[in-house]
């Protein structure tokens, strides 16, 4: 048993921190009608691939850095902190689905382009945002040695950003994986308007266009990604929670109301000492997730699970405190705390709810019953 | 980092356990011969284990059938017993251990007053020195197992013009003394009593009772309480004791009960609050494995260990529906452990609202953690600084 971070996670975390803080901006997002396009959305990208956290997790042997989910989350606990607008969820979602669905050779060929930069993107929600659709999905044909992909998917992180796009689509009667350029003739991309304006969310209408199929495709694709997608998002809102607690704790301690800082209030003292709580929970059930998930802990997807669903819940209602401790201020566009509010709020719905996710956990339970 | 518990072919496992083979159905005594039943206090009354192996000792003596040491005697092995090593004087020792640690002598924690008990600077409760004795009169409640207690841990007030922390001071005391009268408070479970109101009328105590100096009674409260939260604090359903959020699970589905859609939700996320817990206690283990000061887990677990309890217990209850409302021990099938008082839901339930009061009031923890750990502003208190017998109100009357 040992629960504590290394001094090489610190490390990564500690630089991390010091880029975030140097290079993300987040003002251009403050000025009222400001949408995702004024997000600078790329604009860190060429340092992040430089800094290696576009390949983090892929394996040495593929050109990456293999690292494991521990030192991931020292990265994105930084990002999710600073709300750093980049491609990097989709691109990581897609180098997910191309290392679990991918054969030997569709794995050297991608995956070392991603230190060199490569962006992707992983569509699987359909437009209703279902992700476990087998009636009106998007489809694909044999055509030659290839495929053609014709339909609609929805809630696609970072497709726009990105140069290719992986794509669950039915085929045979399966959910296969197949890799699309995100410029081939027939590709549609349409940034929604997605409230969580740090964040470039997508609609993609494909019509006859020409795929690969990832050769190791199967039906443990999507919950092996899927639960890496909910330990980045649930990293995202542990540390989320941290941050919107210390800026109204910060806050407490200087607004003066009635001759006193509003801090010294019980009512604002008991929601603060709360929230201090579930920022210690999260942190605590983040780290295990990324261990269980490292070390293929038989408890590794069950953790992933209940991370995501805890922290979401409990960044929804930090998110909210924060602006209810803020007063009306808080409200404005101008301030930052709304950012917050709609990333907690958008990465609780993304990969469904905190209560799918919570009958997830109680499956997973009664399957080890019985 | 490393998640994995040592494992059953873990050397210092295998010791304990060949031990209990040579000897099964141990007494206590015997047990605290081996140093085990405070495993993490020095030799001679321990074995200084680190956390890990006080895991490895606590999970064997409950593999043995056993219950565990600091539940029956939790006074003296969590909260008060170590500060005889601090501050004791060696006979103080030598007469007061022994039996403690053999949990023959059980003892009980003499704090909270009827005027007060998160408030506990304001006790009342008066120790005069007369020759080599000290004469204590005062009135003490919500005294855990003062009825079964022979050992007192007693906080009273020696100099009434200091302020109110100042003049305090603790004493080990013999329950069984002339002028001492417990009488049990029923509580609202209906069960055994666990809780009783102490009367101290004219109780002649010798000098040598005192632990540490005049005046110190303040500081080592505060040591005792923090030693409180730090041990280690469990997922079970009262303060940690008793079944956890897993036990609340299994014994839901292998009812069925747990199909109902009206519970179903409530109990994941009661289960995954139960999981965070048990994390937080893996950090608390392994801060004192590496000497790390304890971090904000432990406070944390507390304040968050209460409420969970509570809705843990109203989940179980819920289950039942209206037949959960007649007495009746058999809630939901548990495992046969021996968990102290609270192995079944029924009374976890009906004394859970005691979670949220006993070992300090939940709001005064939340202002406790808001002052400490978030540096929010203080609550002054306009009483901190007065002597205490200059006090309005007749606060101080009894102190004189």
């Amino acid at each position: 048993m040992n629960f504590a971070l290394s001094e090489d996670h610190e490390f990564l975390r500690d630089s991390a921190a010091k880029f975030v803080d140097e290079q993300v901006d987040l003002s251009p997002l403050l000025r009222p009608g400001a949408d995702v396009s004024d997000a600078g959305y790329d604009q860190l990208w060429d340092k992040i691939v430089e800094l290696g956290w576009s390949a983090i997790t892929v394996p040495e042997a593929y050109g990456g850095l293999g690292m494991d989910y521990v030192d991931l989350i020292m990265i994105i606990g930084e990002t999710g902190r600073t709300l750093a607008p980049s491609p990097l969820l989709g691109t990581l979602s897609g180098a997910w689905a191309i290392e679990k669905a991918g054969s030997e050779a569709q794995k050297s060929e991608l995956l070392p382009k991603l230190a060199e930069g490569l962006k992707l993107a992983l569509a699987v929600a359909d437009e209703n945002g279902a992700y476990d659709n087998m009636d009106s999905d998007v489809t694909a044909k044999p055509s030659g040695d290839a495929f053609k992909l014709s339909g609609t998917k929805s809630f696609v992180v970072d497709a726009a950003s990105a140069d290719k796009i992986v794509v669950s689509a039915l085929n045979e009667g399966r959910k296969d994986f197949f890799v699309i350029d995100r410029n081939a003739a027939g590709v549609d991309i349409e940034v929604l308007q997605w409230r969580d304006i740090t964040r470039e969310v997508c609609k993609l209408v494909l019509n006859d266009v020409e795929a690969e199929r990832l050769e190791q495709s199967s039906d443990d694709v999507w919950p092996w990604v899927r639960d890496r997608m909910y330990l980045v998002l649930a990293a995202e809102n542990a540390a989320g929670i941290r941050m919107v607690l210390d800026d109204a704790v910060t806050y407490a301690k200087e607004r003066i109301a009635f001759g006193r800082p509003i801090g010294a209030f019980q009512a604002i003292k008991h929601q603060l000492a709360n929230i201090a709580g579930s920022a210690e929970g999260a942190n605590a059930i983040v780290q295990y997730a990324a261990w269980a998930l490292s070390e293929d802990d038989g408890q590794g997807s069950l953790a992933a699970t209940m991370a995501q669903s805890y922290t979401s819940e409990h960044y929804k209602e930090a998110t909210h405190r924060n602006i209810q401790v803020f007063g009306a201020i808080g409200f404005t566009w101008e301030m930052k705390n709304h950012l917050y509010y709609k990333r907690a709020r958008c990465n609780a719905e993304l990969l469904g709810s905190p209560a799918s996710q919570r009958e997830q956990v109680v499956r997973m339970l009664e399957q080890e019953a019985a | 980092m490393d998640f994995n518990l040592p494992g059953e072919d873990d050397p210092r496992r295998v010791k304990v356990r060949a031990w209990f083979e040579k000897n099964p159905n141990p007494t206590y005594a015997q047990l605290a011969e081996q140093g085990w039943t405070a495993s993490n206090w020095p030799e001679p009354w321990g074995v200084s284990a680190d956390a890990e192996t006080q895991f490895i000792i606590d999970e064997e003596i409950v593999r043995a059938g056993l219950e565990l040491p600091y539940t029956i005697n939790a006074i003296a092995l969590n909260q008060c017993g170590q500060s005889l090593l601090t501050h004791g004087a060696e006979e103080q020792r030598q007469k007061f251990l022994p039996g403690a640690l053999a949990c023959e002598d059980i003892w009980c924690m003499l704090f909270s007053e009827p005027s007060g008990g998160s408030d506990l600077g304001g006790l009342r409760t008066t120790a005069k020195r007369d020759g080599d004795h000290y004469i204590v009169n005062g009135h003490k409640i919500w005294t855990s197992v003062a009825d079964e207690a022979s050992v007192g841990v007693l906080v009273a007030r020696t100099d009434a013009s200091k302020p109110k922390h100042m003049g305090l001071s603790v004493f080990l005391i013999d329950m069984h003394s002339p002028g001492v009268t417990v009488n049990p408070i029923i509580d609202m479970t209906g069960n055994k009593n666990e809780y009783n109101e102490v009367f101290l009328d004219n109780v002649k105590i010798p000098a040598d009772a005192l632990l540490g100096r005049e005046g110190d009674g303040w500081r080592i409260v505060m040591e005792q309480l923090q030693t409180e939260r730090v041990g280690m604090t469990k997922p079970g359903v009262v303060w940690g004791m008793g079944p956890t959020a897993r036990d609340l699970m299994d014994g839901l589905i292998k009812t069925g009960r747990i199909s109902d859609p009206l519970l179903r939700d409530d109990a994941a996320k009661v289960y995954i609050e139960g999981e965070i817990l048990r994390l937080l206690t893996f950090r608390n283990m392994t801060n004192r494995i590496n000497g790390t000061p304890a971090g904000f887990e432990g406070s944390a677990g507390k304040m968050m260990s209460s409420p969970h309890g509570q809705r843990m217990a109203d989940i179980a209850k819920r289950s039942q529906g209206a037949s959960g409302m007649i007495r009746d021990p058999d809630v939901l099938p548990l495992p046969n452990k021996k968990w102290g008082m609270f192995s079944n839901w029924d009374y976890a339930y009906w004394f859970s609202p005691a979670n949220t009061l006993g070992v300090g009031t939940q709001e005064v923890l939340l202002n406790v953690v808001a002052e400490r750990v978030l540096g929010l502003p203080r609550d002054s208190d306009p009483t901190a600084k007065v002597p205490f017998s200059e006090l309005s109100g007749g606060l101080a009357k009894a102190a004189e």
